[in-house]
């Protein structure tokens, strides 16, 4: 029953768009905040797909097979005992810290937004995207890669689309992101701001034709009429309907549960841990500059 | 005495002739052939013991509970029969012994990483429950296809199953292959060639801990059915341009051959044809990982043949240069002491997911 509930309010969440439905997440927040007591501290069953997307199988038929998703799922658990690997979205802001086995005894701490996101169990991974002196980087990486030893996130949000390859299009001040940036905080339980920035695109070129993807998070874009009609003769509007799709795309919910039932305990240990090490970090003293 | 003189000569020639035409046999016989299978396949030869496996199901109006009666008496025939007269290890092993290969289950595809930061592919392959159904002795054996060359050494050879399933779903005939061994009916049967100190008796299992961490092994398996590809997907032709004036060919081969004297096709030219959904072996896979709970090899590469959840046959290599330095488990594993075996058993360069993070110094 509250499955079903939950489920629900995230589908809700999903299709209401733009500005109304973030004013009423940021009056949430602030809600929230003040009854800091009432806040649930464990996700429940329904929203731990949103929170850890790769323990949720690929859902090709082809390549399934259940003791093998088994071991995967050991695997990347006995691997987060180590990693704290946060909840974070595409249009999050991360910093992650690594080592390359080119410069030994040296630690790499990249920041940069999160612009795409796929894969699942030990393949997971992300992308990091920001613009350093001018020259726009992107980075890949692995989640369960041992070289990874830390997964910041400096601002949890979300922005309007899946994924924001457009970046690579748009001025670099979109995707421009101070490397000494310090976390902000966000209240446990709130639900995740989406970040309405509508982004500037450079003139044409472009690495793809982004007015044909039906994308929410670019301005206006100035072009000719001609590509937006080609646009709309492209366009396959009757997709989201196609139910038969969505099945052969996506692991059907009782297996989700399933899932996660399974590895909850361990889940709920890891998160423990991981606020107590948060707790544990706030009584360091800060560093007096000059 | 004019008649003799011709018949010897006759004989004389005769005799010239087939010599002839056994050099020129032979020299046929060297012609090069670019791919393997001019000649059609082997007709799959089943061997003389094999009977007929499955039955028909009828619904035999068979109440329910005259059905949990035959599941009882199912039960108790296997569960007292298991064989546990395990021999130790009598013979050392020597690197010109053969062992017995095992049946497994493809199951995927999953990445490691070793301690110095690289990323390797490694398929996964469970070890289904082994045991050992028949031993034939190199004089009982009988090979399903005459052979034109008699086989000079021959080999004992063990006949394995895998996967026990309901006896009620196969024939009589099927069921009483197993009754030497005692074990259940097995849906897979595997024929492996052995060296006579490998033999072992009836019922014996066989787990993944018959190979160990290290090592390499051969894989065999039936390759993905592409059924009739043409020669883009088939022999990865480059095909031809799509546009600039090209029609009507653009996935095609081009020209198969020169003219003049030699002009033919010739044996072996890439065409397009039939693909996959035959037995292939990949040779020298190591070994990167063992777990002992669910018996899963972790064997390097994504080249493994066929599909996921398909049967392989895993056997320890023949590349001379990839033998065993260390020796094997002979014939087979014995978990004689009820050692404690650890769930997970790594490669020295393996990188554990229970291991700190890498660092580099």
């Amino acid at each position: 029953m509250i499955v079903s509930t939950i489920s629900r309010r995230c589908i809700l969440r999903k299709q209401t768009s733009g500005i109304l439905r973030v004013s009423s997440i940021r009056q949430l927040t602030s809600n929230t905040k003040s009854t800091k007591e009432n806040i649930p501290t464990k996700f429940s069953l329904a929203e731990y797909r949103h929170v850890y997307p790769e323990f949720i199988p690929d859902p090709n038929v082809e390549f399934r097979n259940p003791i093998r998703e088994k071991l995967e799922r050991l695997d990347m658990l006995s691997r987060r005992a180590h990693i704290d690997i946060p909840e974070f979205y595409v249009g999050s802001i991360l910093a992650v810290t690594s080592m390359d086995k080119h410069s030994p005894n040296k630690t790499n701490k990249f920041v940069g937004i999160c612009i795409k996101r796929e894969g699942c169990g030990l393949r997971a991974k992300f992308i990091l995207r920001n613009v350093i002196d001018h020259q726009g980087v992107e980075v890949l990486y692995e989640m369960y890669d041992p070289v990874l030893s830390k997964i910041e996130v400096l601002r949890l949000e979300k922005r309007l689309d899946d994924e924001l390859f457009y970046l690579r299009d748009a001025l670099p001040e979109y995707s421009t992101f101070d490397s000494n940036m310090e976390p902000e905080i966000h209240p446990e339980g709130a639900p995740i701001p989406i970040n309405p920035i509508k982004v500037k695109l450079k003139p044409r070129p472009w690495l793809e034709r982004w007015e044909r993807k039906d994308l929410k998070g670019i301005e206006q874009i100035d072009l000719p009429e001609r590509f937006f009609i080609r646009a709309k003769e492209l366009a396959t509007p009757w997709e989201k309907y196609d139910m038969m799709k969505q099945y052969m795309k996506t692991i059907p919910e009782e297996e989700q549960t399933e899932i996660f039932a399974e590895i909850q305990q361990q889940l709920q240990q890891l998160e423990l841990t991981r606020k107590k090490l948060k707790r544990k970090r706030t009584f360091i003293k800060p560093v007096k500059l000059a | 005495m004019a008649l003799i003189s011709h018949i010897i000569r006759n004989t004389s020639i005769k005799s010239l002739e087939e010599k002839f035409l056994c050099l020129s046999l032979q020299s046929l016989n060297n012609t090069q052939i670019r791919e393997k299978q001019v000649a059609p396949q082997p007709r799959l030869r089943n061997p003389t013991w094999l009977t007929k496996k499955n039955r028909v199901i009828h619904d035999d109006f068979v109440t329910q509970e005259n059905r949990e009666f035959i599941s009882e008496i199912v039960q108790d025939k296997y569960e007292n029969n298991t064989n546990k007269n395990t021999l130790p290890n009598t013979v050392e092993w020597t690197p010109n012994m053969r062992r017995t290969g095992v049946i497994a289950k493809k199951i995927g595809v999953l990445p490691l990483w070793l301690n110095n930061g690289k990323k390797i592919q490694t398929t996964l392959l469970q070890v289904l429950d082994n045991h050992v159904i028949r031993y034939y002795t190199p004089e009982e054996y009988e090979s399903p296809r005459e052979r034109a060359i008699k086989v000079k050494n021959k080999a004992p050879c063990i006949i394995m199953g895998a996967e026990a399933v309901n006896p009620t779903l196969f024939t009589k005939e099927y069921c009483g292959l197993f009754k030497d061994s005692g074990v259940m009916p097995k849906k897979y049967l595997a024929r492996f060639f052995v060296s006579s100190e490998a033999a072992l008796p009836l019922g014996t299992p066989v787990s993944a801990l018959h190979y160990s961490v290290g090592n390499y092994v051969d894989v065999r398996g039936k390759t993905k059915y592409w059924g009739f590809q043409g020669v883009m997907k088939r022999h990865g032709f480059k095909g031809m341009p799509a546009s600039h004036g090209v029609t009507k060919t653009h996935r095609r081969g081009g020209n198969i051959g020169g003219g003049g004297e030699k002009g033919r096709v010739w044996p072996g030219t890439k065409m397009p044809g039939h693909m996959g959904n035959r037995y292939r072996i990949t040779k020298g896979l190591k070994i990167w990982r063992i777990n002992t709970k669910y018996n899963v090899l972790w064997v390097s590469g994504c080249a493994v043949p066929g599909e996921t959840n398909s049967i392989v046959y895993i056997y320890d290599t023949i590349l001379p240069l990839r033998k065993p330095t260390k020796p094997l488990p002979f014939p087979t594993y014995f978990d004689i002491n009820n050692q404690d075996v650890p769930e997970d058993i790594y490669d020295d360069s393996v990188h554990k997911f229970d291991d700190l993070t890498l660092t580099f110094e």
